[in-house]
């Protein structure tokens, strides 16, 4: 296996720990992902809002041509929102040939041009579809025997290329099976798919203490001890956000939120300093100690 | 008479923009108004905002905040029984209102987001955070105060690093994919 | 041939388990003297049919079979021994053994009177012969040259038959004629398409088994199906063709816009109906009528004249698609130009829904709400509707404003008149549940005694049950397709139009073998008239819901054969008795219920008749013991072909009988009427008034002889019909007749 890494502006910032974890991950399973070479931010989803969907999308597709050029194998993309533009734009390439075309003829101004000839993954498609559930049971080393896990898949995860790809778009249950997998419970969860209020931090940030309030409260309820993600978004929403929410809404979570790859690497007893928890902000110790760490 | 006059017409200009076609295929459900997780912070639903279009109420629905409070998390493009890929229809919107000048704070959100991100093909998310609060004046820096714990725990767990990222050696490719998009954009509309 | 009886009992099924076996063997031996009586375990099956089939053709000369066992509606294929063996099945399974409690003496005397009966109707029965009109013609007869004619005739014409087609226009083509174009009938669903009517009257009038007369109409029709014959006057010429079954596709007309003031009509030139629009467009260019000009911006009002208690209650069913269909002219002319539909609701199902987001995406602009004033503004016409999406009152001010006019039937333009002269005294009220509204429309001209055109039930539509058989009419071989049958669009009347084009041929094809028409298809009884009893009282002629029986020149009745469908109303009406079918009579019923045995009084085991419908009583009885529905055991059921064939005499035999109740179980009538033959269960009930009086002269409650209404759906509903009957029977005591 191998595979054109996309890691997205976040994996070396507000998403460090995911960043940190994957390789960890990366590593322990011989993903063989390596960076595209000279990758550029996608825009995320914010960037058409002030150029237009084309201009992001075409910007966004010079990935997928060095990434075909240098020809490593598929996309895999960690971020969901990173994931959403990539696979969506590959999707447009595939299935609007009049895109296609459009498409190339602004990559060629860089002298680049896309075959349409990859496919977009996402880290939990190739985890539980490429790596399997068995395999990942066979790397367990530490089943998470008793933990309580929220599963937050998050919307632009399943919902990235907009109709049913790799995971159910309203009831997700792939990330459920992963870690089931290592023996954890997934507990019924609501929210698994709902927006946490994604980049209105700084814009309407009642918006995210609403909808990452829902969430916590749904996770709660649900009765986890932790709460899984595979997106950046998410996770510093519901991390960094918590104490906030608490403040605000007058709750009191503690509510320790993991990247998916670091829950992997507790499973799999890599070790504890290559999984980024130094970055998470609510501490991450009742869980670790649980497993001995 | 006093009704509310509909002009149909005066809605063209939208309708012609990149995905702005795609709200004429509204039937009025509702699905994604009681679908939409930040309805209960927008002026108007999507549905509403759609309804509008077709009276031609074109400057109510570029007042309103709801494609500002879209966050793309997709729920009701994939649940429209029409198929509306709504959250392209808002990035056609809000394009539409940034051009016209807006001062939406998402607006200016999106724009330092796009400068940082053609300064060095990659984004500097606490350049790109320090940038919005210039920009945005007075207000958002009080706002800013007030998110300061934020700030310092996200500092602390060193998730906003104070250097930016490499800069794309390609940037020069980045500059010219997009000019000639812009461009593609424009003869295309 | 005398008859000679096999009796053969099932086994199978629990029926063995449950029952004492000789005590039935012993009812068909012992009192009945059957020569042969057999059992089997699994009389459906190879070995039981060959045990039958044995005693047919060999030395036991069984010539009529008696199989005791399932209900007579399952296996009707494997216990047809062909149409010179009559078959008798006696219910021991699901009215039985299935509803009853097992080895109990209660449940055995069911199955002892069940065997009863069925002995006395097959002795009381004769095999029937067909009857079998001389000159019978195959031919079909399509009134009306639309598309849903010249699709009916065409349909038929491809199936071998000949067809004579009148049209009333001088050309062919009607309605569709003059539409500019089309909806698809096949993908792509979103695009409209040339209008393809002339290569439809092209096919029609190149076809050599369709004879075409234009500029026609039917003077007169007299005979019935298989007989049919048809004066037609084509511009005054007058032709006679004989035909065998008639489809009636005269089509619909626009309502009458001049009644539509408030939307405007006729107030401004500006305001036109959607057929005045659609001669617009054909022509070539839609301008506004005031003055002109190219219209820049059109509105199109739906339901103009529909769903509307003023004017026409029902939705006329083709004008959303008719306006979705008319917008995208507007759009065709000018994509700049504005489109806006007012309506209800947009009823553009199935594949239509392509055509709604075709328009949609064209920028047509839909309001859902209604029209509350229509108004002159500037120069444009302004219509003002409350917009319920928005909550307001809102105006849409247009060059033009199209009214989307319902249909009317044609069927429904005529003075109207009663088929029954409804009198004074006794039998008014009968006479007035017999009458039938017939409009004059001028179309058919039948020259029937019960009126010249189809009975209509609602609204001028002929009457026909839309559900359980439509393009059927209450005049057999007469089949309404189209418009003139109910509302619809293009594409339900293509489908129209081939299926009463297969009514017709069925007909045919049956009347030339003298058998029924659905319900009772391949019925081969009909009607026997002992003429020298008949007293003229005209019960028969008056009551017949398919206008079957004329009178002669000396007022007797004077039955059509052909037209009957064999339910048996006017044997139930006749008060003379006269009337009966082969293995169908007043007298064979009645020997059928004098033969079940009424225990003495102080046996305390009440006995209750009931006559149930063969349409849907019986299915929902068998329904109940299929699925082990138990009800008391005091219950003798007698099948009746529909309870407008019920004598009354049978009821004055039940109680003199002994029996303690009678109950009749019948179809729901009135306007959604489900009864098969129209009146049937109507006229039971009336019938079943007058007894009413009668019994309470012999002493006898009146309450002892009920009807309910129950529809296949019913059969949870039978044990508490039948024992709260039996309960308020116990009330009531024992029939003071039972010992006389």
């Amino acid at each position: 296996m191998a595979y054109s890494f996309y890691p997205g502006c976040s994996m070396e910032a507000t998403g460090k720990a995911y960043g940190v974890s994957f390789e960890a991950i990366n590593k322990a399973l011989g993903l063989e992902a390596k960076d595209i070479p000279d990758w550029n931010c996608c825009g995320a989803t914010v960037v058409a809002n002030v150029i237009g969907d084309f201009p992001q999308q075409a910007i966004t597709a010079r990935n997928l041509a060095l990434a075909e050029k240098n020809g490593a194998g598929d996309i895999l993309v960690g971020c969901s929102s990173c994931f959403m533009n990539l696979a969506w734009v590959n999707e447009r390439f595939k299935t609007e040939p009049e895109f296609a075309q459009k498409c190339n003829e602004a990559l060629s101004a860089a002298g680049l041009q896309y075959n349409g000839t990859l496919r977009v993954r996402h880290l939990l498609d190739v985890l539980v579809n490429d790596i399997g559930l068995d395999e990942i049971k066979a790397r367990t080393i530490k089943p998470l025997e008793g933990l309580k896990v929220a599963c937050y898949s998050g919307c632009q995860t399943v919902r990235g290329v907009r109709r049913p790809d790799f995971d159910d778009v309203e009831r997700p249950k792939v990330l459920g099976q992963i870690v089931e997998a290592m023996g954890a419970t997934a507990v019924p969860f609501t929210h698994a798919a709902r927006c946490c209020g994604g980049s209105q931090q700084f814009t309407n940030v009642n918006m995210i203490y609403d909808l990452t309030g829902d969430v916590l409260e749904a996770a709660h309820q649900a009765g986890a001890d932790v709460i899984v993600t595979p997106c950046p978004m998410c996770h510093m929403n519901c991390d960094a956000y918590q104490k906030k929410i608490n403040q605000v809404k007058g709750r009191n979570y503690d509510m320790p939120v993991f990247f998916i790859t670091q829950l992997m690497g507790v499973a799999f007893d890599l070790k504890v300093k290559e999984l980024g928890f130094e970055h998470n902000i609510v501490s991450p110790q009742k869980i670790l100690k649980r497993f001995g760490l | 008479m006093c009704a509310f006059k509909y002009n149909p017409a005066a809605s063209r200009e939208v309708y012609n923009l990149e995905s702005g076609k795609y709200a004429q295929q509204c039937m009025q459900c509702g699905l994604c108004a009681v679908t939409c997780p930040a309805r209960h912070l927008m002026d108007y639903t999507p549905r509403q905002l759609f309804k509008m279009l077709f009276a031609g109420e074109v400057d109510k629905v570029l007042k309103a905040n709801t494609p500002w409070l879209c966050t793309s998390c997709c729920l009701c493009t994939v649940r429209c029984p029409r198929g509306i890929p709504i959250i392209d229809v808002m990035h056609s919107l809000k394009h539409y209102h940034f051009e016209k000048g807006t001062k939406a704070p998402v607006a200016t959100l999106s724009k330092v987001f796009f400068d940082s991100m053609m300064k060095r093909g990659r984004v500097f998310e606490l350049g790109m955070t320090n940038a919005y609060y210039m920009k945005s004046g007075f207000g958002a820096i009080k706002d800013a105060m007030k998110m300061q714990d934020v700030g310092m725990a996200m500092m602390k767990a060193k998730r906003l690093p104070l250097a930016p990222p490499k800069k794309v050696k390609g940037l020069g490719d980045v500059k010219k994919i997009y000019d000639k998009a812009v461009a593609l954009a424009k003869e295309g509309h | 041939m005398a008859k000679k009886i096999g009796v053969y009992v099932c086994t199978g099924c629990g029926i063995g388990d449950a029952l004492d076996i000789d005590k039935v063997t012993k009812v068909a031996e012992k009192e009945y003297k059957c020569p042969v009586v057999r059992t089997h375990a699994h009389l459906c099956g190879k070995e039981g049919v060959e045990l039958i089939k044995k005693d047919l053709e060999g030395e036991e000369g069984v010539n009529a079979v008696i199989v005791a066992g399932c209900s007579g509606r399952v296996n009707t294929d494997v216990f047809n021994f062909g149409p010179s063996v009559m078959v008798e099945r006696v219910n021991l399974r699901e009215h039985v053994v299935w509803c009853h409690p097992a080895n109990d003496e209660d449940t055995d005397m069911i199955a002892e009177d069940n065997m009863r009966m069925g002995i006395v109707k097959v002795q009381k029965s004769e095999l029937p012969e067909p009857y079998i009109e001389e000159g019978i013609v195959k031919t079909i007869l399509v009134v009306g040259g639309g598309l849903v004619g010249l699709t009916a005739a065409l349909e038929a014409a491809a199936a071998g038959y000949k067809v004579v087609l009148i049209e009333k226009e001088a050309s062919l083509g009607g309605w569709v004629a003059k539409q500019y174009k089309q909806v698809a009938l096949r993908p792509p669903y979103d695009e409209l398409r040339e209008n393809d009517i002339q290569d439809i009257i092209k096919q029609v009038e190149d076809n050599p088994n369709i004879t075409v007369y234009t500029s026609a109409k039917s003077e007169g029709i007299s005979g019935g199906p298989g007989i049919f014959e048809v004066t037609i006057n084509q511009n005054g010429n007058t032709v006679k063709e004989k035909v065998g079954a008639i489809v009636l596709a005269t089509g619909a007309k626009p309502y009458d816009a001049t009644k539509l003031a408030h939307l405007g009509f006729g107030r401004f030139q500006d305001v036109v109906t959607k057929d005045q629009f659609e001669e617009m467009a054909s022509s070539g260019k839609i301008t506004r009528p005031s003055d002109g000009k190219e219209v820049q911006s059109v509105t199109f009002i739906q339901c103009a004249g529909s769903r509307d208690p003023e004017h026409l209650p029902y939705c006329s069913a083709e004008c959303c698609v008719g306006s979705l269909r008319q917008a995208l002219y507007v759009k065709e002319q000018n994509p700049d130009a504005t489109a806006v539909i007012i309506y209800k609701d947009l009823r553009a199902a199935g594949q239509y829904e392509f055509l709604y987001k075709k328009a949609q995406s064209e920028g047509v602009v839909f309001i859902k709400g209604e029209v509350v004033g229509v108004n002159e503004a500037g120069g444009q016409v302004s219509v003002e509707a409350e917009d319920v999406v928005r909550g307001e009152t809102v105006q849409v001010d247009s060059d033009l404003v199209v009214l989307a006019t319902g249909m009317v039937p044609t069927t429904a333009f005529g003075e109207e008149e009663l088929t029954v002269e409804v009198k004074e005294g006794e039998e008014a009220e009968a006479a007035a549940a017999a009458a039938d509204t017939i409009i004059r429309s001028d179309i058919l001209n039948l020259q029937y005694r019960q009126g010249p055109e189809l009975p209509s039930l609602k609204y001028g539509f002929p009457d026909s049950h839309f559900i359980c058989f439509p393009y059927e009419s209450r005049r057999t071989g007469i089949y309404p397709a189209g418009t003139v049958r109910a509302p619809m669009d293009v594409r339900a009347a293509i489908d129209d139009a081939a299926g009463a084009a297969l009514k017709a041929i069925q007909c045919v094809e049956l009347t030339a073998k003298g058998a029924a028409v659905h319900p009772r298809a391949l019925d081969f009884s009909f009607p026997e008239f002992n003429l020298s009893r008949c007293t003229q009282c005209k019960r028969c002629t008056e009551e017949c819901p398919f206008g079957a029986i004329n009178e002669d020149e000396k007022t007797y009745p004077l039955p059509h054969p052909t037209r009957c469908r064999r339910c048996g109303t006017c044997m139930g009406a006749c008060p003379e008795r006269i009337i009966s079918f082969k293995n169908y009579s007043v007298g064979m019923i009645g020997s059928m219920l004098k033969n079940i045995e009424v225990p003495e009084e102080f046996e305390e085991k009440p006995r209750i008749l009931v006559f149930a419908c063969e349409n849907d009583a019986i299915p929902a009885l068998d329904i109940a013991g299929i699925n082990r529905l138990e009800y008391n055991p005091w219950i003798r059921i007698i099948p009746v072909r529909c309870l407008g064939s019920l004598n009354l005499i049978w009821i004055a035999d039940a109680m003199s009988n002994g029996f303690d109740g009678v109950m009749l179980l019948g179809c729901k009538h009135g306007d959604d009427y489900q009864c098969h033959f129209v009146k049937g269960s109507e006229l039971a009930e009336i019938r079943l008034s007058k007894i009413s009086e009668t019994l309470d002269r012999l002493r006898l409650e009146s309450e002892r002889v009920q009807m309910r209404q129950v529809s296949i759906m019913d059969y949870d509903q039978i044990p508490k019909i039948l024992d709260e009957f039996a309960e308020k029977l116990e009330e009531l005591g024992p029939n003071p007749m039972k010992d006389f």
